[in-house]
């Protein structure tokens, strides 16, 4: 027997339900003993949460006795058995109660008033925001406009791939910014709600008015400029907006998918003055910074993933924290729906169509190609030769076929020359666990996966 | 089990009951009615698991017993029988007789031991008219959400005010909100009923005699009198604070005739877009109010009603949908709406009845 101060009462729960299954049928097990928790043990009276009081009525008239004999077989001192109703709910639902409960102390009307002045969604807020070496630079450059609203950071114009965090990082200034200084008018537009809206005004002859609500307004946010490119009469526009805000030392912040020099079909005065402030690119994060933001994610999962699992993730979802978001949910639906968490090997299968290109690459092409990119003969890999720059270029060859291209062993052995499974699986070893300290060895495997696209 | 009583007295119980019977459960007891003869009456009994009743018939017991058959038996057997007749019932070994005077069938019996008691609500209780709790909540229901994942919101929340009982409920986008007067109530914090088991509540105060016990509990409520008890779970949750979203002030009040405004909605209706989006307009000037509605499919839409307006212009757009959805718990002739701003909820009331109040959100242009 094992004493009660110990034991975890959830396993102790499950233990118990397996041996009173056994002993009423099942209709009777599913409809009463389903979502029922022990709540807590105290003074040797177990509580368990039912529920809703049908459950518990009837598991007073008719169960108490059964659950009292089972629980006495496991635990001792327990004196008996009390049931309270309990807001349990099943694994599969409780992310949306979570978010509920954050929910509850804000009317759920509120959601439609929210920001019909600025645009911003409150969410987006510095403490969310993930900072790494990929993006620590663009992060100061944000925190000092919103502490120093006038300083030199204007316009401060951040660029970078899709999904790296350009439009969190600028909606969080917007918010921060009113946070401090509520007297701020804040506006968060995109470029394409910016244009729709002038067009809008040119067509039903207001551009007067649209001109005074953009001209008061103390901190301009612009998301995804890049799409003025060609766009002439808003970028005339544009341009006047922003030399009569700038003048007046307002706040002006942009976001891009280019650099404003790379912007085709953009005006130069345009380019010069948006190069004028401050212009920081947002780079793809580095392997810790993934598996860092990956961490904060997954621990928001029903189940938590453990180190093993968030290694090969941040490993392999290189890119865009979008598509690292994708893998999590994907991985979060299934381990819900089997309400346990998803193994390596499984979570392996169900993100390789998502991360990877789906590419017929023939065993000879990878030679080739990762031959080719160490500078060495195509020849001299099938050689028997242990020279160290040989001997590597074969282990990445190996470790990629198997990661990438799921080659069995022995058949990744046999055409390198015949060497054994076991070789084939020493080498795709040590080069994953390189991986993790190395980050040259991950930059370089990353450049071979570039070759194959 | 011998028992005798009137067709008529069975037939309603039955039917009533067997709403109730727990039809998509794995327990297949649940499925039924439980018929107890005891005393000097019929039990008739049935659960899902959300709400429970168990209703009493006065019956002749020549022997006490308990059978418990499928519940869309019996009721497709009791409703095809004629009112005016008696019925015996009769339990042999595992088969009820149940026979009149025109004709005799015979059920199987389901086994009885599973079948769960009902939970006896212990708690604060008052006595309340079944008119009263029905126009209550036949007022409010159609504006609860109907979703699993907010259950606080797929509820009618009631509570007390003074000498009000106030029914509430939104689904986020309007909101109807019902005071009525109640002699002798208690202070009454929160009762959540799931909007799933409205209908059954409302099928039951259809069928109860004119003063029902109310007793509730966190979780549980129960609604007793005249042999029927009948007993549904509660949310334990929090109902937001809805006080806060309705307007203090107002800066312009429109009062028109209610038919009329039936009637523009429903032309409006025709040329709605698919969100129901239309534009309200109130011209003080004119002393009317204007309606556009424009669907790119079909054509558009102005209608005008002259109304008595006080305070500014203003335009404001919503959802069709939930206007029309008020008229049902709009009592009077007569309709008041009050504007503060076009991003604010409009209230909707009547001029006669001040009891009733309802919120619509506007939509974004």
């Amino acid at each position: 027997m094992i004493d009660t101060m110990h034991y975890d009462l959830s396993t102790l729960w499950n233990t118990c339900l397996g041996e009173i299954e056994q002993e009423v049928t099942k209709g009777n097990f599913s409809t009463w003993f389903k979502n029922t928790t022990i709540t807590k043990e105290e003074e040797g009276i177990i509580y368990i949460g039912v529920p809703n009081e049908f459950v518990r009525e009837w598991m007073v008239t008719k169960y108490q006795k059964v659950i009292l004999k089972t629980l006495v077989n496991h635990i001792d001192n327990i004196r008996g058995v009390e049931f309270v109703i309990s807001r349990f709910t099943p694994p599969t639902t409780t992310t949306t109660t979570d978010s509920l409960f954050t929910e509850k102390t804000q009317l759920p009307m509120q959601d439609l008033y929210i920001n019909r002045d600025d645009n911003l969604n409150p969410r987006y807020t510095f403490d969310r925001f993930i900072v790494g070496s990929f993006n620590e630079l663009a992060y100061a450059a944000s925190q000092a406009v919103v502490k120093r609203p006038q300083s030199a950071y204007n316009p401060l114009f951040i660029y970078g791939e899709s999904g790296l965090g350009k439009t969190h990082l600028i909606q969080a200034i917007g918010n921060e910014i009113k946070k401090a200084f509520p007297e701020k008018h804040v506006l968060y537009t995109s470029l394409e709600k910016f244009m729709n809206e002038f067009v809008t005004s040119v067509q039903n002859n207001r551009q007067q008015s649209f001109r005074e609500k953009f001209r008061k307004i103390d901190v301009l946010i612009i998301d995804d400029i890049q799409f003025i490119s060609g766009k002439d009469g808003t970028q005339n526009e544009l341009f006047h907006l922003f030399n009569t805000l700038y003048e007046q030392g307002k706040n002006i912040i942009f976001s891009s998918d280019k650099h404003p020099n790379h912007i085709l079909g953009l005006e130069d005065r345009l380019k010069t003055r948006f190069n004028a402030g401050m212009t920081i690119d947002i780079q793809e994060p580095d392997m810790e910074s993934r598996l860092a933001i990956i961490r904060e994610k997954a621990a928001t999962l029903p189940y938590p993933l453990d180190n093993e699992v968030l290694q090969y993730i941040s490993s392999v979802a290189t890119g865009s924290i979008r598509e690292l978001e994708g893998i999590l949910n994907v991985i979060a639906m299934h381990s819900e729906m089997r309400q346990k968490p998803v193994a390596l090997s499984e979570i392996k299968l169900l993100i390789k169509n998502s991360v990877k290109p789906k590419k017929m690459v023939s065993f000879d092409t990878v030679v080739k190609l990762v031959s080719g990119y160490y500078n060495l003969d195509e020849r001299t890999i099938y050689e028997k030769t242990r020279r160290k720059e040989i001997v590597r270029a074969r282990q990445v060859i190996m470790f990629v076929l198997r990661e990438d291209f799921n080659e069995s062993y022995p058949s990744i052995g046999s055409k390198l020359g015949g060497k054994d499974h076991s070789t084939v699986i020493h080498s795709y070893e040590k080069i994953k666990s390189e991986l993790v300290h190395n980050p040259s060895l991950m930059k370089e495997i990353e450049d071979i996966r570039i070759l194959f696209k | 089990m011998k028992a005798r009583c009137t067709v008529e007295k069975i037939k309603q119980a039955v039917s009533l009951a067997e709403r109730m019977t727990g039809k998509n459960l794995t327990l297949p007891s649940l499925h039924g009615l439980l018929i107890n003869a005891s005393g000097k009456s019929l039990k008739i009994r049935a659960t899902n698991l959300n709400v429970g009743i168990e209703i009493d018939i006065p019956a002749t017991i020549e022997e006490e017993g308990i059978v418990l058959v499928k519940g869309d038996l019996l009721s497709n057997v009791c409703g095809n029988l004629k009112d005016n007749l008696e019925l015996s019932l009769t339990l042999e070994a595992d088969n009820l007789t149940i026979a009149t005077l025109q004709s005799k069938t015979v059920l199987k019996c389901l086994n009885h031991d599973d079948f769960p008691t009902l939970p006896t609500v212990e708690g604060e209780s008052f006595e309340i008219k079944s008119t009263v709790f029905q126009e209550g909540i036949r007022s409010v229901y159609f504006s609860a959400a109907i979703t699993e994942i907010k259950p606080e919101i797929a509820s009618i929340f009631i509570y007390s005010e003074d000498t009000n009982l106030c029914f509430v409920a939104t689904d986020s986008f309007r909101l109807a909100e019902k005071k009525l007067k109640v002699k002798n109530i208690p202070d009454i914090p929160k009762i959540l009923i799931p909007y799933k088991n409205i209908a059954d509540i409302l099928k039951v105060l259809d069928n109860a005699p004119e003063n029902l016990q109310l007793t509730f509990t966190r979780n549980q409520l129960s609604l007793s009198g005249n042999g029927i008890y009948f007993t549904t779970r509660l949310i334990d949750g929090a109902f937001p604070q809805y006080q806060l979203i309705i307007p203090k002030t107002e800066t312009t009040k429109v009062v028109l005739m209610k038919q009329e405004l039936i009637s523009t909605l429903r032309l409006s209706t025709i040329f709605a877009d698919k969100f129901f989006q239309v534009l309200f307009s109130v011209s003080p000037v004119n002393k009317r109010i204007t309606i556009d509605s424009k669907n790119n499919d079909v054509g558009s839409s102005v209608s005008s009603i002259d109304a008595v307006v006080e305070g500014e212009g203003i335009e404001v757009s919503f959802n069709l949908k939930y206007f029309l959805d008020v008229f049902q718990a709009l009592s009077g002739d007569s309709v008041s709406i009050s504007f503060t701003a076009p991003n604010k909820p409009i209230v909707v009331r009547s001029v006669q009845d001040t009891s009733f109040l309802y919120l619509i959100m506007p939509t974004n242009r």
